[in-house]
């Protein structure tokens, strides 16, 4: 266990990184998160620049860049703070669950399960502009738990590749019933096709509100959750020793993992990888101990996904990239990146 | 040499044979199209046609003929609503839809005619024309008037250019009958047709019947200059840059049936209420089967009752 | 048993004595005096100084699945938006019969029955080999993303350039490309040969999503057009490539029957193989190859389907012996269930059709949650 952390980390070449404490490096992020979404705020796929903003700030009156800034840009940049802190966080959860550096809510059908919920819904009739969030908030859930009591946690969980292949099967099936479903129906194909490809664009803080409250619920359980989970990092029979539940522990976990997700696909639809790639870049800061690492997910959740969406605005304007395509793009390279180090880490 | 002259031979009696097993049409008084693979003899009076295409369906039942099967229209399983009117209580046997044609339900139909889509593949030519007669027309940079030539050599094909033309003239009368009525009760002004999609708008194409009828009776079309050339549309546009969707009328297509409901959900948007056209109440739901799909003198009229209803309530 | 534990078997207990069972005996002088194990033949042919050990359950399977399929053609041939009697479609093959019919069989159907049988069949064996080679019935080539680089480069060449290159071409050079970028990107990952098949997600997740965008950005009648390469479909495949899909299928079988003794041994740890002669990493590597060139063929008649690389393999594993790699048996099977499938696809909603592809993912769904779910075997 401990020298698969040791690998784990020189492979991230982290040895480097370390001349600082982690709370000079947190420091640093929070700092980085706040320009970061600051530039989201003046920067867009419309006319309205920089200077147009600052202009605003100084006193002069754009109703334009003002309508732009406040009810466009503000509430999209909130939207990816959120949703940033709620994937990084549940790919934390779901890796140390499962001990399993592969383990991403959408490598492992979550994101499938929301499509399907979604394409559903569009075919009986719903309009996916008036979707009702709960329902990709269900379709996620579903598809988290099914996933997962499939992998058994540790049954298939033992072998991190065995466990990635089930959840891209599992994808592969929703997907082709997803298909299915659009065959008669090309309203809804024509609307799903917009909404398998994550965006932020669009999206309404009335939609943030809706999913707020399974979001603190989460936030909580995982504050708690914090203590026995890095006791569980220690080996099932240490975590019982301490006085802990190590089933219960996974299934609140689980639980938790659906509900973060849950939540942020369905304000923005499915976002590929960031649940991989935040405790990826969050273990080489924080180390082993999955507290701080947990920590860690905070500022960097949001700053991946606010950076990734800031392209996709600029890239094409003005028109804008989906940001889920973004994220693929971006985030096949740390998977990549994970399998190719030396001995493949078990956390 | 002896050998493929015994293969075309023997390719000969079978088309001769499905000629005949067809139809007893006389293959004397044939008659030849130029088609976009090249020239097609067609019968002098068929009467078992296969439509493949919205516009060739659009095209028969203009010049009062109902195609014995037809394919479904786009986002729906069975014919254009607006086609419905014209069926006159008979009803084409569904052929396959538009993406995947079922060749063998088309040879179920005996036809002594097909009249295919301008994109129709090699391929799937070789197989119909043996089946029957098929008639493609040349494909054509997008274009307003794409429809009248196409019309035309379907009207050709059936034998019937009269009836074609006759429905070509109402409709270029339609047209300026409304637009005298539009320029005097000026109502006409800037216009842009778009989709609302959940991310945003897509503007739709100057160049598509819908908008170029528009532009025909008086509104100035737009599309602000972000629909590349000979694409149907835009990509979504980023809600910041709503503002160049704006203008006198907007009208909404969707391929809901219900136009209404996609109006709704553009309400939803403070991006979209914030348009001074949206304020104004002159955003037009229109049905995007029609409007966005559709082809062909029965859809021009469609369209113009559309824009008659909204301009001139 | 711990080291058992990363490596489950793909099917029963398998030991390496079942295997030593297999294995030829190249001197009929030697064979004479040995004689066949229980439920073999041993077949001498002096005359060639060879002999070899005839595995009568797997002649059973195969001639049992080759009849099946022969019954099912004549089904294929017969049924359709206008069902003709079995007795009319046999001389129609033969080019007798009335016009109508012989147009139907020869012109309509029997290109769509070679399409679906070449590409069921190479689907399931191109399944075979890289499920044996990963040791995890799961790792099929559509899995590990060589689909999804077809038809990104298909749906590429419909939405984006003018038709200048066809599609199958296109698709062609997509599995070919995602394939060779799976096994760069995993190269060097050590003796862990099976770590490609992550790289291979990776690199399917990309393709997947240049795919999605692309159809996000174009017209519908484009979307429309590219449809049939983003589920899977048989209707009006372009001819050449299924006369490619027959060849590549020809040649590959007789590839895979001579690889067939290395994928029986692959089947263990490498040390094991090592140790009953086998050349690992050069079969491997051969494996792999052949496994892509198939996909890739496949994909460019069918499309994506890749759940008869699942579904063919399974069938024939559940009604072989565990002795050696039904590789026949799993060639046939996918043929078969292509076949069924795209039998069932055209004519239970006639005349509309259902694309191949999503009615072996219907079947084959609930049958991968089942493989999924069902319990572990207890191991060795």
């Amino acid at each position: 266990m401990k020298d698969a952390v040791t690998s784990l980390s020189s492979a991230m070449g982290s040895a480097s990184r370390r001349r600082y404490a982690p709370r000079t490096w947190m420091l640093i992020l929070l700092t980085a998160l706040v320009a970061v979404s600051v530039v989201s705020l003046l920067i867009g796929a419309g006319e309205v620049g920089p200077r147009r903003v600052l202009g605003l700030l100084q006193g002069a009156s754009d109703s334009e860049a003002q309508f732009i800034v406040w009810e466009l840009r503000a509430p999209r940049t909130l939207i990816g703070i959120v949703v940033g802190i709620a994937l990084g966080v549940a790919g934390a959860l779901l890796q140390a669950i499962s001990r399993n550096p592969l383990a991403e809510p959408g490598l492992l059908g979550v994101s499938a399960g929301a499509a399907f919920a979604v394409a559903l819904a569009l075919v009986l009739g719903a309009s996916a502009a008036t979707l009702r969030i709960s329902v990709a908030q269900l379709g996620a859930l579903i598809g988290c738990v099914c996933v997962l009591s499939v992998a058994r946690f540790r049954g298939v969980g033992n072998d991190p590749v065995r466990l990635v292949l089930a959840g891209a099967a599992f994808s592969g099936l929703l997907g082709s019933l997803t298909s299915l479903m659009l065959l008669y129906d090309q309203r809804a194909a024509d609307e799903i096709r917009f909404w398998v490809v994550g965006s932020l664009a669009g999206r309404r803080l009335d939609d943030l509100v809706a999913v707020l409250p399974s979001l603190l619920v989460a936030a909580i359980a995982v504050v708690i959750m914090a203590r026995p989970l890095a006791a569980l990092a220690l080996g099932e029979r240490a975590a019982s020793g301490l006085g802990h539940h190590p089933t219960l522990i996974r299934w609140v976990a689980v639980g938790c993992v659906a509900l973060l997700v849950g939540a942020a696909t369905a304000i923005a639809g499915p976002i590929a990888f960031v649940g991989l790639v935040v405790p990826f870049v969050a273990r080489a800061f924080a180390g082993p101990d999955i507290r701080r690492t947990l920590w860690f997910c905070l500022p960097i959740g949001p700053l991946i996904v606010l950076m990734a969406d800031i392209i996709s605005r600029v890239a094409v304007a003005p028109s804008e990239l989906p940001l889920g395509v973004l994220t693929a793009l971006c985030g096949a390279p740390v998977l990549i990146a994970v399998v190719r180090a030396k001995r493949l880490p078990m956390l | 040499m002896g050998y493929s002259s015994l293969r075309n031979g023997l390719v000969g009696i079978v088309v001769g044979g499905l000629l005949v097993g067809g139809s007893l049409a006389s293959v004397a008084q044939a008659r030849t199209l130029d088609t976009a693979y090249g020239d097609v003899e067609v019968s002098d009076a068929p009467e078992h046609i296969v439509t493949l295409y919205e516009g060739a369906l659009d095209a028969a039942l203009a010049a009062g003929v109902t195609p014995v099967g037809a394919v479904t229209t786009r986002g729906g399983d069975n014919v254009a609503e607006y086609v419905e009117a014209h069926l006159n209580g008979e009803r084409p046997e569904i052929v396959g839809v538009t993406r995947e044609i079922n060749i063998e339900a088309v040879l179920a139909q005996q036809p002594d005619l097909i009249l295919a889509a301008a994109q129709l593949s090699e391929e799937q030519y070789q197989l119909l024309s043996r089946i029957a007669p098929t008639v493609v027309p040349h494909a054509q940079p997008l274009a307003f008037d794409n429809w009248k030539a196409e019309a035309r050599l379907y009207g050709q094909a059936l034998n019937r250019e009269a009836e074609i033309d006759d429905a070509i003239a109402t409709v270029d009368q339609r047209i300026s009958e409304l637009a005298a009525a539009i320029d005097d009760a000026n109502a006409g002004g800037t216009a842009v047709l778009a989709r609302w999609m959940p991310n945003g708008p897509m503007v739709m194409s100057k160049e598509l019947i819908a908008t170029g009828l528009l532009a025909k009776v008086g509104v100035e079309v737009r599309d602000a200059g972000l629909v590349a050339e000979g694409h149907p549309h835009s990509d979504i546009l980023s809600l910041e840059n709503l503002s160049q969707v704006d203008g006198d009328w907007l009208f909404l297509a969707t391929l809901n049936a219900d136009g209404q409901a996609a109006l709704d959900a553009a309400k939803q948007s403070s991006a979209f209420t914030r348009l001074d056209v949206v304020k104004q109440d002159q955003v037009v739901p229109v049905n995007g089967q029609l409007w966005s799909s559709a082809n062909g003198p029965l859809a021009a009229q469609a369209i113009l009752d559309d824009i008659e209803n909204a301009l001139l309530p | 048993m711990k080291v058992m534990a990363n490596h489950p078997p793909l099917t029963d207990v398998v030991t390496p004595s079942h295997v030593l069972n297999n294995v030829p005996i190249h001197t009929a002088e030697h064979a004479d005096s040995v004689p066949a194990p229980e439920g073999y033949w041993h077949i001498a042919l002096p005359r060639w100084g060879y002999s070899f050990l005839l595995e009568k359950r797997a002649l059973a399977v195969n001639i049992g699945l080759l009849i099946a399929l022969l019954a099912s053609c004549l089904l294929y041939l017969s049924l359709g938006s206008v069902p003709l009697a079995p007795s009319a479609v046999i001389p129609a093959v033969l080019g007798k019969g009335d016009m109508m019919t012989a147009f139907m069989v020869q012109e309509l159907r029997l290109p769509r029955l070679a399409a679906a049988c070449f590409a069921g069949a190479a689907f399931a064996l191109s399944g075979i080999l890289m499920q044996t080679l990963a040791r995890n019935r799961l790792a099929t080539p559509g899995i590990i993303g060589i689909d999804n680089g077809a038809t990104a480069f298909a749906v590429a060449s419909i939405v984006g350039m003018s038709v200048s290159i066809a599609p199958p071409a296109m698709a062609l050079a997509g599995a070919t490309t995602a394939a060779v970028l799976t096994f760069g990107l995993a190269a060097g990952s050590g003796t862990q040969g099976y770590r490609f098949i992550v790289a291979g997600i990776g690199v399917g997740a990309v393709f997947g999503a240049v795919t999605q965008l692309m159809l996000a950005r174009v017209a519908i009648d484009t979307a429309n057009a590219a449809y049939p390469w983003t589920v899977g479909s048989l209707n009006a495949r372009p001819g050449g490539a299924v006369q490619l899909l027959g060849v590549g299928l020809a040649l590959g079988v007789i590839a895979a029957l001579a690889l067939a003794r290395s994928l029986t041994l692959l089947r263990f740890k490498d040390a094991t193989a090592s140790g009953l002669g086998l050349r690992v990493k050069a079969r491997r590597l051969q494996i792999l190859m052949l496994s892509v060139v198939l996909t890739a063929f496949a994909v460019a008649v069918a499309g994506p389907v890749g759940m008869v690389a699942l579904i063919g393999p399974e069938i024939a594993r559940s009604l072989s012996s565990a002795r050696h790699v039904p590789i026949m048996a799993a060639t046939l099977a996918g043929a078969l269930v292509m076949l069924l499938a795209d039998l069932a696809g055209r004519t239970l909603l006639a005349p509309i059709e259902i694309p191949v592809g999503i009615v072996t993912a219907v079947i084959g769904g609930p049958w991968l949650l089942w493989i999924l779910m069902r319990p572990q075997r207890s191991r060795p």
